[in-house]
């Protein structure tokens, strides 16, 4: 298994996009107290979604909204009762809907960083394999980024790709995954944020793993726990907006859930960038708190300072963005 | 360089040593130890290893052909192109046996990893080469047989530098021009270079410097090919000194702007590699040789003839290298 660190210059924090807003987080909350106060909604508790470790030996993560437990044994972070998928899905739909239309005043391509990094990602880790990925079906980023297929189409090369976005529809949420699987036949899947969202992160897993010829490559990105970010703000770091972040796992504790559900991983890493950043923000624009260490050092950090810290994180799997490639 | 291969072998399996012979017979082992080269064929071995000075090299592995046993031997073969032709010669006429040199390098994971990438054509075309390989000359580097041409051939180039020249080959092929500076300049009264400097072009226009190095103070290995769509570089080599870091491989495919041109500094991925598996690799390959008669794909006799001329090139393309080895004779 390799752990590649993937190292660039960090952005200025005025292009940090992946901030969420306060509206973004407002009518996130406000979504999921609605689905909490819907009695059409099932909810039902669990244990650590990537070790199994029951809910009794784990922290408390957050009781704000509803309960967010961190696992004791593999420290993955996750919210202790979920609804069913059908019903997360119709909500995100909604949502969805409620975003305004990219708009001429926005940068035109405003994630174009963002989608150089997957598509490269892929070819580079097509190259080191040896597999041949001529196939590749996105399962659902396309929802969250409408701009995705359009730049998939202008600088996806020799490679065809198909989309399938985000749909209420099946019982277990995943149907449409599996008739596309068994009708495509894709070399590779790419789950791009999605880990985090479902309420059953393995079902999925299987559903993929049980659809795809053995030797296919799942391509998958996701918040990992051991981010210094979620070290040290918890439950106030900007990037928990609770509803986006059923599942925030950990390296061992994802690493532990794919090995039994029988895949492979030939990669892992934290390629996440901006948990330097962001902490710098934390501390010095939002929060006056007094963090042994960590508030003089974030104060006092440079740019230079700053990107030496994410590279390390980034070297000992410890920013708060993981990708893992499995193989089936 | 025996007891690495030996360690190797056991780990491996498959191999059953039968006779280790060294200049003393002193040290503690669990095989029978000779003296005398010739003594080790009253064993009867099946399989040579050839881990002794460059001079040495055709004879052992010559009479070792000769009487019908595969050989593994260490780099470089020989002293000279001669050298490795008149092993090729006999090689020739057993074309039932393996002969195979230990250009070791081509098994590191990183190298494997920057080929594979190349060749799967992701990075695109190959337009230039560096690279840097050395160290301090060490102890008793004027006593050493290294630096004796009549024992070794050369200085630092042929010692170590020859990985480096290898590594190009494998992905360069040939060059056909070459320039060279050949000095000596720490070592100034023994008579072979401290530094070489190599500047190579091949037919397609893949251009490749070299710099092998006695008086790096600080141990390096650095290997940078640049592609039309990126870069790829190998900064440290896993090694038995351990002095050279830890191997890191970065690579990097470019962002073009709105116009198509590169941006600078692009993201990269940077693999590190902590365990040496180069031994294994190489002897599992040379073992899978002789017993599933495998092809030998690093360390054929035509790469370590082909590197050797290389290498004769280098010295012979500085036309002041010649005069400084005789003023040392003259002085001498």
């Amino acid at each position: 298994m390799q752990t590649p660190v993937f190292i660039d210059d960090l952005p200025d924090i005025s292009t940090v996009a992946s901030r969420k807003s306060d509206h973004y987080r407002q009518t996130r909350n406000r979504a999921l107290a609605e689905m909490l106060l819907d009695d059409a909604v099932s909810w039902h508790e669990r244990a650590c979604p990537a070790c199994g470790q029951s809910r009794d030996l784990s922290r408390n993560f957050s009781q704000a909204l509803m309960p967010f437990q961190r696992c004791s044994a593999c420290n993955t972070i996750y919210a202790a009762r979920v609804p069913d998928q059908s019903h997360l899905d119709g909500q995100r739909l909604r949502l969805l809907d409620e975003l305004p239309p990219e708009t001429a005043d926005k940068p035109k391509r405003p994630r174009e960083f963002e989608y150089i990094s997957i598509l490269n990602w892929i070819r580079l880790t097509e190259a080191r394999s040896g597999h041949s990925l001529g196939k590749v079906l996105d399962y659902r980023f396309s929802s969250q980024a409408p701009s995705w297929p359009d730049a998939v189409t202008r600088l996806g090369t020799h490679r065809d790709w198909s989309f399938l976005p985000l749909a209420a529809d099946g019982e277990t949420g995943f149907d449409d995954l599996r008739d596309r699987l068994q009708a495509e036949t894709p070399d590779a899947v790419l789950l791009y944020g999605e880990m985090d969202r479902v309420a059953d992160p393995a079902a999925l897993l299987r559903v993929v793993r049980a659809n795809l010829p053995r030797g296919s490559l799942v391509f998958i990105a996701t918040s990992c726990a051991d981010g210094l970010e979620y070290e040290i703000l918890g439950a106030d770091s900007p990037s928990f907006v609770p509803l986006d972040r059923l599942n925030i796992f950990s390296v061992e504790g994802f690493s532990q859930m794919v090995r039994e559900l029988g895949y492979t991983a030939l990669e892992v890493s934290t390629p996440g960038r901006l948990d330097a950043v962001i902490l710098q923000h934390y501390f010095t624009e939002i929060e006056n708190a007094d963090v042994p260490f960590w508030s003089g050092f974030f104060r006092s950090a440079n740019k230079d300072r700053l990107r030496d810290l994410q590279i390390l994180l980034q070297r000992s799997l410890r920013s708060g963005v993981m990708r893992f490639v499995l193989e089936t | 360089m025996g007891q690495i291969r030996h360690e190797a072998m056991n780990r491996h399996g498959g191999f059953d040593v039968v006779c280790a012979c060294d200049t003393h017979a002193n040290f503690d082992a669990d095989i029978p130890l000779v003296t005398d080269p010739t003594r080790v064929y009253d064993y009867d071995p099946d399989v040579v290893f050839c881990c002794v000075p460059n001079r040495m090299i055709p004879d052992v592995v010559c009479d070792a052909l000769e009487r019908g046993k595969h050989v593994f031997s260490e780099k470089p073969p020989g002293r000279n192109s001669d050298d490795v032709r008149r092993m090729q010669a006999v090689e020739a006429r057993h074309p039932d046996l393996v002969l195979k040199f230990g250009f070791n390098h081509r098994f590191h994971d990183a190298i494997e990893d920057a080929k594979r990438m190349l060749d799967a054509g992701t990075m695109g075309d190959l337009y230039f080469m560096r690279g840097v390989y050395g160290k301090a000359g060490g102890a008793n580097y004027a006593q050493n047989w290294r630096n004796d041409p009549s024992q070794s051939g050369g200085g630092i180039l042929i010692d170590q530098g020859i990985h480096m020249l290898d590594l190009f080959l494998m992905f360069a092929d040939h060059f056909s021009d070459v320039q060279s500076v050949v000095q000596r300049k720490f070592w100034t009264d023994v008579p072979v270079e401290d530094n070489a400097f190599a500047l190579m072009k091949n037919d397609a226009g893949v251009v490749a410097s070299l710099h092998s190095s006695a008086t790096q103070w600080q141990h390096k290995f650095t290997l940078e090919l640049y592609a039309r769509g990126g870069f790829i570089s190998v900064n440290g080599i896993l090694s038995a000194s351990g002095t050279y870091g830890t191997e890191v491989l970065n690579v990097a495919l470019n962002r073009l702007d709105q116009d198509g041109n590169p941006i600078p500094n692009p993201e990269s991925q940077e693999v590190r590699y902590t365990e040496d598996h180069s031994w294994d690799k190489e002897i599992a390959e040379f073992h899978a040789a002789i017993a599933e008669g495998q092809p030998v794909r690093c360390g054929t006799s035509q790469q370590a003839l082909d590197v050797m001329t290389l290498v004769e090139r280098i010295y012979a393309a500085d036309a002041d290298w010649p005069g400084q080895i005789a003023a040392t004779a003259t002085a001498g």
